[in-house]
């Protein structure tokens, strides 16, 4: 049986196509930005090689890209520390109703989970709409009747109503995540702990939570990797504004070349995202992995 | 949650207590279901209301004519049949070969033992940490040197690269829970390689199968920015597009662009619809163990 699952040629029949394709649309384009990102080129014409200095300019005198940083690590924040624990009390609520009602509103909870970007962001651009959106009409019904506020563009609410956005959206991806997770902890484990006189607090503080470990620190990963990843949202409601308030570095890196005609820091700027991204995961992801061996 | 009853000689007020609690939580539950779906409501509502009606004070308005003539302009002006078609090549395309490539790829590290494996590993992890928009740049620049800029299959190429990790680690799942002695049975009967995945591994792998074209379907239906960069021509573009463009050319006829957003919308609903059970338990399949 040696011969089955070691034979060369189907091991390669079966890796080359998707190594292939990964390289072409992934490994290659790294490669050109590293090369393009030492370059001035503006996307036409002649250029130089400039060394360094693209990303000494992006780090010591780039104001925008520390707060496009700035800003993905407060969306991190806020989903971890509000986002994450909403989704996980709902979830644990809806694990002790009754089975087809609870499957019912996690299909609701989860619709717009599955909506695309582009249809959501206009629809809560709508509704931040200071001249007909419905958040300023709710305040008029409820007694604010001279609020008139510009969610999107007021610098007050510009950040916050976009993270309101980006929340509301993957709010039902971490109720999904949870709820699967509480589906994995055996119930002989809660009613143990019911047995000893343990109450619902102390159930989940002391034994439901520590088991569901894995779980948890799988969503912490998508967290980060998805708050460094936001652009679509950005890009169809605020570009970035107003001034670079709700910059995030994709959105970023994609004006500076194609609308600023600096093409070769904007391929610096992916460069170093790329960095980013990658190691935050990976400095992540070990720190989850200390702590899981220490339990 | 029940610990109350720790007092059961009191016979009457507990429950009653329960009763109300239960009664506040279900309300409170299905408060946050409506308003999780209140902005879809709201859509549809201007939808097929007149253009100038979205200044009124109402928060939604009762249409006393339904304007459906908003569907058929959406639909005859704003050329949606051709964004829907652009959209349904693209996407099938892509999630064949993606379902096609990534379960061939998990296959290969699963079961088969050869020394790279580590490596692709490697891709398969890479593949999920970096962010597809750094390859946006680049990509416009290389894509265009053998042609593919503003053509489909310069978004099929992406949209197979960008969903390949997260496939192959579901299809992974799904292998690692299928004994070996099929295929070594079948192997022992004289079935050729080909033979043994189609006949033997593939509809074993239904589940993961299903998952996998679902959530890869979504995602390159919703996809937008490579589509708004790679393509220029309006004769190719895909559907998220539609609503953007709509936005320019419509900008004062609301009540349009509304019934656009709506008919964007549909497909992943329906889809939903009937394959939300696949995709919660592919969702979490892929996303958690990956």
């Amino acid at each position: 049986m040696k011969g089955l699952f070691g034979n060369g040629k189907v091991i390669a029949a079966l890796v080359v196509p998707g190594i292939a394709v990964m390289v072409f649309s992934l490994v290659v384009p790294i490669g050109f930005s590293v090369y393009y990102g030492l370059t001035d080129w503006a996307g036409f014409g002649k250029f130089h090689m400039i060394g360094l200095a693209n990303y000494r300019d992006i780090i010591t005198a780039d104001p925008v890209f520390w707060r496009a940083l700035m800003n993905a690590l407060i969306l991190m924040v806020v989903t971890i520390c509000i986002q994450n624990p909403a989704a996980f009390a709902l979830a644990a609520v809806l694990s002790h109703l009754s089975s087809r009602f609870s499957r019912a509103l996690r299909t609701v909870y989860f619709v717009p989970a599955v909506l695309s970007l582009v249809v959501i962001t206009k629809l809560w651009v709508s509704i931040f709409n200071p001249t007909y959106g419905i958040l300023n009409k709710l305040l008029h019904v409820i007694g604010f009747t001279g609020v008139n506020i510009s969610w999107l563009s007021n610098p007050h609410t510009a950040l916050g109503s976009v993270l309101w956005i980006i929340l509301w959206q993957g709010f039902g991806w971490a109720l999904l995540f949870y709820y699967t997770g509480l589906m994995t902890v055996p119930k002989e484990i809660e009613e143990a702990a019911r047995v000893d006189g343990a109450g619902w607090f102390q159930a989940y503080s002391r034994i439901i939570i520590p088991f569901m470990f894995p779980v948890i620190s799988a969503v912490l990963v998508i967290d980060v990797i998805s708050s460094l990843r936001q652009m679509e949202m950005i890009f169809l409601s605020t570009e970035g504004g107003p001034g670079f308030l709700t910059q995030f570095v994709s959105v970023y890196l994609y004006q500076k070349a194609f609308v600023a005609g600096a093409y070769g820091y904007g391929n610096a700027l992916s460069v170093l995202f790329v960095v980013v991204a990658v190691g935050l995961t990976l400095v992540v992801q070990q720190v989850l992995r200390r702590n899981d061996d220490a339990q | 949650m029940t610990h109350s009853s720790s007092s059961a000689a009191a016979g009457f007020r507990p429950t009653a207590l329960k009763s109300i609690g239960r009664t506040i939580l279900y309300a409170f539950l299905i408060l946050l279901a409506f308003l999780q779906l209140f902005p879809l409501l709201w859509v549809f509502n201007y939808s097929i209301l007149k253009s100038g009606d979205l200044f009124g004070t109402e928060l939604l308005k009762i249409p006393l004519v339904p304007q459906w003539g908003n569907y058929v302009r959406a639909w005859v002006d704003g050329k949606i049949l051709r964004y829907f078609l652009n959209s349904t090549i693209v996407v099938v395309t892509s999630v064949a070969a993606s379902v096609f490539i990534s379960f061939c790829l998990a296959y290969a590290v699963t079961r088969m033992k050869w020394k790279l494996r580590p490596i692709a590993m490697l891709a398969v992890t890479l593949g999920m940490v970096v962010p597809i928009h750094t390859t946006l740049l680049p990509n416009f620049l290389w894509f265009s040197y053998f042609g593919l800029i503003n053509t489909h299959l310069g978004l099929i190429i992406p949209y197979v690269a960008f969903t390949l990790s997260f496939n192959t680690l579901v299809y992974m799942g799904q292998l690692r829970t299928l004994p070996r002695s099929m295929e070594e049975s079948a192997f022992m009967d004289g079935a050729s390689w080909p033979r043994i995945f189609w006949n033997v591994v593939a509809p074993m792998s239904g589940g993961a199968t299903v998952t996998v074209c679902v959530m890869t379907f979504l995602n390159n239906w919703n996809e937008f920015i490579m589509a708004y960069t790679y393509l220029a021509t309006d004769d190719l573009r895909t559907l998220p597009f539609a609503i953007i463009k709509f936005q320019g050319e419509y900008r004062s006829d609301y009540a349009i662009q509304f019934a656009c957003m709506t008919l964007v919308a549909v497909v992943p609903l329906v889809l939903f619809f009937f394959f939300s059970k696949r995709i919660m338990a592919g969702v979490t399949a892929g996303a958690l163990k990956g």
